[in-house]
């Protein structure tokens, strides 16, 4: 037993008054470490997005044109099951400024043997893809053949596996990088691969919206323009020269989007705001109290020959390793909620949401700890700090 | 090594305004000598407390000093007379206070290893382990002379009041105090008990400590080599 | 000495712990964190994953409620020395032992399997928590 001892002991010997500390400081820990990893992560999938989003302009059937629709298609990957006829892309390349454009086709409600829930296919043209070929991670040969597939990184399938649909064996050539998206659970093949398996859907009596005859068909179009050209000239020119369908500047989605994201950060830095001062006064009270109901043991220590300088180290080495632990129990806590609940809080908040690298977590974690520490002890400081002013004579006697 | 006090002098407030001084301890001088046992009796409030908190370093007096050895306590740095008084004396306290949360013998073994790791840093880990051989057993055999021993290892919010007081004198004396401050010491104790505390105070005493007992025991007088009485804060020798 | 013998109390703590979080995910298991409910009507193998997880949740939830049938020091450290084992199994066989459905953002995958890892790694820590702390005074 000697001096260092003591705030181990203390702490250890009343864990009802340890634990309720431990617990405020958790929740100070938990709210911070929490809402800067959901923040991140929604940042970071916005940022992935912008990225990926080769396109200037998205060329739609003007049914799927309101705009909910369509940014659910862009932030959730939820592609609707709209057409239109493939002479839009013939007149888009037509269009002055243009330069790719290409072609996609969304496909719902196929059913894979991997999964018994619905997955999207989606047909590209292999030839002029500039959206998602890019982005393939991981492959073993470069060009989408006859029966090939590329799959978003959930889907449960390695490349080079084969992948049946309607029992049809597909060739998995490679998976994409994740988007923090719906899109992650997508298949993407070529058109003919495409038509080939809604062929074989109808053999088994499985009807989709389109069927193996509509040639030609397209969903979306996807537009780069050519760099020096105005976006938003080339976009009322692709509106104006093709039928039945409308054109979208990505950029204006984006920046809707990433405004109420703005929003959604500021509130969660307000919360932590007022997570903290509250957290810091309800704390500096629980230490003013606690100190009040120690005023006689500290007073004996003193009497006992401690100097202040040495009480006030005890009583902050109390603080500081209550509220270290209690730092890293929230951490814990608050990365035990998040971490494995990604896809579920991704599907609910309906934005992008990519979960930062480890050493940005760690690094979040270590300053979330740290702080926490620091508001503990600055919060003991001012209770140690009035303690050894008073005369420990004054003390014992109850004056 | 003696502990003056000259021309003390502690009032408090009452009120508003200086009007209102009450004088707990009026100008006192008062001389602790080794080997000697100073009782101060006196009517509770008479301010026989305050006079010896203020000789043992731990309530600052109003007016006049309090020299060790020529050396005024209350001009020392808090850290100095911190040290001072765990090196040199021994206290009582009345309300027999302890740490609740610490065992018995770690609550008579801690005072001596507040400063250990500063002063003794140096010793080897043999050295330190036969220190802590014999603090433990000094330890254990002040416990038996208070007949606690059986309580060594229970915290010291379960003891009984008697039993506390016990343990304080135990803690008092662990440190082989120059200067021990008992005030009350025996106010829990039956007859036998009071008679085995004050023969221990004064045997401590007669190995050159110098011993200041409060008390409103008559029988403390009878160990006393000085004898005062405290009244409305005046000192008149009995 | 009467006092050095007194039994640890905090030894029954982590078994409440792991009897309500045990609850949790049998009822869980059930409900709200359950294995894919499929549109035909088939079971999937991740169903029968979530089977055996509610057994396994009923056995903890038994193993920690006799914890409370006996104070003695060895029956109780057998128990929670089970119960560490139990979790054990129940972490592994979402998953590992018996294997889910292969698309992430299926209900199996995204809710079932991080809930019931999360729950019994809970249960596994209070467990080992539970073998420490029971020991004589």
């Amino acid at each position: 037993m000697d001096i260092r001892k003591l705030p181990f002991v203390n702490l250890l010997r009343r864990p009802g008054r340890t634990f309720s500390l431990l617990l405020l400081t958790a929740f100070l820990a938990l709210s911070v470490f929490g809402g800067s990893v959901i923040v991140m992560s929604m940042k970071r999938g916005l940022n992935n997005l912008e990225s990926r989003l080769g396109a200037d302009i998205i060329v739609v059937p003007s049914s799927a044109q309101s705009k909910v629709s369509f940014k659910n298609m862009l932030l959730q990957g939820t592609t609707g099951a709209f057409y239109m006829s493939g002479e839009n892309l013939t007149r888009t390349l037509e269009v002055e400024g243009v330069e790719k454009a290409a072609p996609q086709l969304f496909l719902s409600s196929l059913k894979a043997d991997c999964c018994s829930i619905r997955i999207q296919i989606i047909g590209i043209d292999p030839e002029t893809d500039f959206i998602i070929q890019p982005w393939i991670e991981e492959s073993c040969q470069s060009r989408l053949g006859d029966m090939d597939v590329v799959a978003g990184c959930d889907v449960g399938v390695n490349a080079s596996d084969t992948l049946k649909i309607y029992d049809e064996p597909c060739h998995v050539i490679g998976k994409l990088a994740a988007t923090g998206t719906g899109l992650d659970s997508a298949v993407y093949c070529s058109m003919e691969t495409m038509n080939k398996l809604l062929k074989a859907a109808e053999a088994k009596g499985i009807t989709h919206e389109i069927t193996s005859e509509d040639e030609g068909l397209v969903s979306a179009i996807y537009v780069k323009v050519k760099e020096g050209c105005d976006i938003g000239k080339v976009n009322s020119a692709i509106q104006g020269h093709t039928r039945k369908a409308s054109a979208v500047r990505t950029k204006s989605m984006i920046t809707d989007v990433s405004d109420s994201l703005s929003g959604v950060s500021r509130t969660v830095t307000w919360l932590i705001a007022v997570v903290w001062i509250l957290s810091f006064v309800i704390l500096l009270i629980v230490f003013f109290m606690i100190a009040n109901e120690r005023k006689k043991e500290f007073a004996l220590l003193r009497l006992l020959g401690t100097s202040r300088a040495i009480l006030g180290s005890v009583v902050r080495k109390e603080a500081a390793v209550c509220s270290l632990a209690g730092g890293l129990t929230g951490v814990a806590l608050s990365a035990l909620g998040l971490f494995p609940f990604t896809g579920l809080i991704e599907k609910s908040l309906g934005l992008p949401y990519l979960t930062p690298d480890v050493s940005t977590i760690l690094l979040t974690a270590l300053l979330t700890v740290a702080g926490t520490v620091l508001v503990g002890s600055m919060a003991s400081f001012w209770s140690a700090a009035r303690l050894s002013k008073v005369d420990p004579g004054r003390v014992l006697r109850g004056n | 090594m003696k502990l003056e006090a000259s021309a003390v002098e502690k009032w408090y407030l009452r009120g508003n305004g200086e009007s209102n001084r009450f004088f707990a301890v009026t100008k006192t001088d008062l001389a602790l000598e080794p080997g000697e046992v100073t009782v101060l009796t006196g009517r509770s409030g008479s301010g026989k407390t305050t006079l010896m908190n203020i000789m043992a370093g731990l309530l600052t007096p109003d007016g006049g000093r309090v020299m060790l050895d020529g050396q005024d306590l209350y001009a020392m740095k808090d850290d100095e007379l911190s040290r001072l008084r765990n090196r040199l004396f021994g206290m009582i306290p009345q309300g027999a206070d302890v740490l609740p949360e610490l065992t018995v013998k770690e609550n008579i073994i801690l005072p001596q290893r507040i400063y250990r790791s500063r002063s003794r840093g140096s010793f080897s880990d043999d050295d330190e382990r036969e220190n802590e051989g014999l603090l433990s057993e000094r330890c254990m055999s002040l416990l038996e002379q208070m007949e606690i021993s059986h309580l060594c290892d229970a915290r010291a919010k379960e003891l009984s009041g008697g039993e506390r007081r016990r343990m304080c004198i135990a803690r008092a004396l662990a440190g082989d105090p120059k200067f021990l401050f008992a005030d009350e010491p025996t106010s829990d104790l039956d007859d036998d008990n009071t008679r085995i505390i004050l023969s221990m105070l004064r045997e401590t005493a007669d190995s050159s400590c110098a011993v200041m007992i409060v008390s409103h025991d008559a029988e403390a007088g009878e160990y006393a080599d000085t004898e005062w009485r405290m009244d409305g804060g005046t000192l008149k020798k009995r | 000495m009467e006092v050095r013998m007194k039994e640890k109390k905090g030894s029954s703590i982590p078994a409440i712990v792991i009897l309500i979080l045990a609850i949790l995910a049998m009822t869980g298991v059930k409900t709200f964190a359950g294995p894919c409910v499929h549109e035909d009507g088939a079971f999937g193998s991740c169903h029968w994953a979530g089977q055996a997880v509610f057994g396994l949740a009923i056995l903890i939830a038994a193993e920690s409620a006799l914890v409370f049938w006996r104070k003695n020091t060895g029956f109780r450290k057998g128990l929670y020395l089970a119960m560490v084992l139990t979790a054990e199994l129940g972490i592994l066989t979402p998953g590992t032992l018996i294997s889910l459905c292969s698309m992430e953002s299926m209900r199996c995958r995204m809710i079932m399997f991080p809930a019931m890892v999360v729950l019994f790694s809970l249960m596994l820590v209070s467990a080992a928590a539970g073998v420490l702390l029971t020991r004589k005074g």
